[in-house]
């Protein structure tokens, strides 16, 4: 049968493509802040700076269109999924690309201490993984593809062991005097903006996941809440009693 | 013949001898209808008061509101089909393409030539074929029609009316054979085959099912490139779905005659509306 409602297709399949793109842009963004931040290249700085407000505009754009479609078209099921999820990935996205300014940030501010090897070398890994697992969470969304979006968990896992081996190494560093209480702060900073990256792909791999099957991730403190509520109001009753 | 009418004949000559869509045949670029402080009576009693809007051409205008705020007196004013009632007049102006559609010796038959309707219920003409429905009108119009020319218009009209592939074998069966949604097309189809430049549809869908709605509605969609079509609609999903602007209806009260709230861009209407009465409206709280 043909599809009836194919303008509100359309809409639909731009909006994904809209966040495609915007995706992409964050995936080349990591690479290239970290070269920044190992360049100390000030310059480089200012430019993705100056480049996050038309990625927030491509946010707003994306809201926009998605509100759009939810007051004019009454979307349904998969429809429905879509589209609340894009309001949702278009704040995940540019808060991402914050992440990667707040790098450049960073940057400037231990502009002219040198780091030692050891610290470099973990960077440029938290870096590669941050990018991979973005990829993969983008991949995922593009082709809809529920069983990669359910791995990104345990990718995730190695990013979060070499914040922890960073964490260290930052500590080893100042105590052996190669870097500075300043500069032991940035870079614990930093590596805490990797580790958050890899957090909100995986939370973009959830709502792929949200999206092709209607899955949302058990919340365990919502359980836990929800358990001490029943409790209390049992409790409630047998007192009344 | 006034001057009006003749004017209003001789743009129509014009499409009927070229192949390019209505308003581009009538020589200039069309002006939609502009309707100005209309006020509608049947007798005494005034039914609509005050009605001033812009329709603008190749564009879909859904009317929304309450039962009995006036939005089909409003859509049937439009076309002079809400003088078949005894007594009922307007005051005001209505215009199409800047000729008053009320002005002195304008030709109703004409008029609704022009501006063609289609009902709530598919009404096909029972015992005519569907290739006799399709040329109903133009039969009744009194054209001279030669039999490839009359095949042409009946399947350019079907194909228009997105109906041609189901019903191309079988066009010398009865209309009434047709399920409801096709015979609501059978009456799109009648309804362009006299190639008018104003389309009017009263709940157009009301009678159908969800899949011959949606059908009707893309098809809406399609026709919006070459006509101008205005919708009455108690549905307002349809409204939002299918329409660029939206006018919104209300009545302060039984014996009060209805008027327009505020009309304005329809994701306007159903997002961010100025009136609290349509805010109301459309969100449901009204009553």
């Amino acid at each position: 049968m043909n599809d009836l409602r194919q303008g509100f297709h359309r809409d639909v399949e731009e909006i994904r493509s809209q966040i495609g793109r915007l995706g992409a842009l964050i995936v080349e963004m990591i690479p290239r802040v970290t070269d920044i931040l190992l360049d100390q290249d000030l310059e480089g700085a200012e430019y993705v700076l100056l480049g996050d407000d038309e990625i927030d505009a491509r946010a707003v754009d994306i809201e926009e269109r998605a509100l759009r479609l939810l007051a004019l078209q009454a979307p349904v099921a998969g429809d429905l999924r879509q589209i609340a999820s894009a309001l949702k990935i278009s704040s995940e996205m540019e808060r991402s690309a914050d992440l990667c300014c707040n790098v450049c940030k960073a940057a400037r501010r231990i502009y002219g201490h040198e780091l030692d090897p050891k610290l470099r070398g973990i960077i440029q890994k938290l870096s590669t993984q941050a990018t991979r697992e973005y990829r993969e969470a983008l991949d995922a969304y593009v082709n809809l593809d529920a069983v990669h979006a359910a791995a990104l968990d345990d990718i995730d896992s190695y990013l979060d062991d070499l914040h922890r081996l960073f964490i260290q190494q930052i500590l080893e560093s100042h105590s052996n005097g190669s870097i500075d209480l300043q500069v032991a702060v940035q870079l614990a900073l930093v590596g805490r903006f990797y580790e958050r990256l890899g957090d909100h792909a995986v939370n973009l791999g959830q709502k792929v996941r949200y999206i092709v099957t209607g899955w949302l991730p058990e919340q365990e403190a919502l359980a836990r809440f929800r358990a001490r509520e029943e409790a209390e109001s049992a409790r409630g009753a047998a007192e009344q009693e | 013949m006034s001057f009006e009418t003749a004017k209003m004949v001789d743009q129509e000559d014009k499409m009927t001898t070229t192949d390019t869509s209505p308003a581009e045949s009538a020589g200039t670029a069309p002006e939609g209808m502009r309707v100005h402080n209309l006020d509608i009576f049947y007798g005494n009693f005034l039914a609509v008061r005050n009605v001033s809007m812009d329709i603008e051409p190749r564009a879909i205008t859904a009317l929304i509101g309450p039962s009995g705020c006036g939005k089909s007196t409003f859509l049937r004013s439009l076309n002079r089909m809400h003088e078949e009632i005894q007594g009922a007049r307007v005051e005001g102006t209505v215009t199409l393409d800047g000729v008053d559609l009320y002005g002195p010796g304008v030709d109703p038959v004409v008029v609704r030539r022009q501006i063609g309707m289609v009902f709530q219920r598919p009404n096909p003409f029972p015992t005519m074929s569907i290739a006799e429905n399709v040329l109903a009108g133009m039969r009744l119009n009194s054209k001279k029609l030669s039999k490839s020319k009359a095949n042409e218009i009946v399947e350019s009209s079907l194909r228009g009316a997105n109906l041609w592939e189901e019903v191309k074998n079988r066009l010398d069966q009865p209309g009434s054979g047709l399920s409801g949604g096709q015979q609501q097309r059978l009456c799109i189809a009648r309804a362009i085959a006299v190639q008018p430049r104003v389309l009017l549809m009263d709940e157009p869908c009301s009678a159908l099912d969800p899949i011959s709605t949606m059908a009707i509605e893309s098809l809406m969609l399609e026709l919006k490139s070459s006509y101008t079509i205005v919708i009455v609609t108690h549905n307002m999903q349809q409204a939002a779905r299918v329409s660029d602007r939206t006018a919104f209806f209300n009545i302060d009260g039984t014996g009060q005659p209805g008027y327009v709230v505020e009309m304005d861009a329809t994701e306007k209407i159903f997002s961010n509306p100025t009136q609290q009465a349509t805010s109301d409206y459309v969100t449901g709280r009204f009553g």
